[in-house]
């Protein structure tokens, strides 16, 4: 029973994430809306949105924060898995 | 270790190292470098003075127990101060001034950020060095 349900589940999500996939615009059309309009965005407003100078600091701290939130995590989280392999649990 | 041009090279050179991560980090936003890369120095230079001088030449924050706690302060820090940022945008609360791009108190929470960052990325290189030395 309980693998039924895994498995209706499991199916569920490949058809939803199926369908997502099949209404992708084409790859490397150039008229794709996230070609155009993203990257010289940021180059022109990154110094007016957030005040700092250096893009890649706007882009990682400010636009993209959550993404090295969770960058720290996956080092501090290696850093715990690899105490508890060499050390023990204690 | 035992050799004295070693003690004396590493006690002038490691202060220059601490100086030239904490430059990186507190300038991150102005030019290039960051949290990520000025922490790694700053965790080479405790790697050295490890090496040298022993455990006990270190400051105690950075040991194994009050090392993971820094951590999960500094982390929890961080995703408090960014889920403020994000919902703040949203509902318009007030938002630290983003000043004169240039300046070194600008850019609003990019600082503190690029501090935390460089505080987690310090304390858990050094951690995953003290794993692998023999005591």
């Amino acid at each position: 029973m309980k693998n039924l349900v895994c498995i209706i589940i499991t199916v569920l999500i490949i058809g939803v994430l199926l369908i997502a996939a099949s209404e992708l615009p084409e790859f490397g059309n150039p008229d794709n809306p996230e070609l155009n309009s993203l990257s010289k965005g940021y180059i022109a407003n990154a110094m007016i949105d957030t005040g700092a100078k250096n893009i890649v600091s706007a882009v990682i701290l400010d636009y993209r924060a959550l993404d090295t939130l969770i960058e720290a995590t996956v080092l501090f989280s290696g850093a715990i898995a690899v105490m508890a392999v060499l050390k023990g649990i204690e | 270790m035992h050799d004295l041009i070693l003690k004396n090279i590493v006690k002038f050179i490691t202060p220059c190292i601490q100086l030239f991560g904490l430059y990186i980090i507190l300038y991150g936003h102005i030019s290039p470098g960051g949290g990520f890369s000025g922490g790694t120095i700053i965790a080479s230079s405790l790697i050295l003075k490890h090496i040298t001088f022993g455990q006990s030449s270190i400051p105690s924050i950075f040991r194994k127990d009050s090392a993971l706690k820094l951590i999960g302060f500094a982390l929890i820090l961080y995703s408090l101060m960014k889920g403020y940022s994000f919902l703040g945008s949203q509902f318009h609360f007030p938002h630290p001034p983003t000043g004169v791009p240039g300046n070194l108190f600008s850019g609003g929470f990019i600082l503190p950020l690029n501090i935390i960052i460089g505080t987690i990325v310090s304390a858990t290189i050094y951690n995953i060095f003290t794993l692998f030395v023999n005591e």
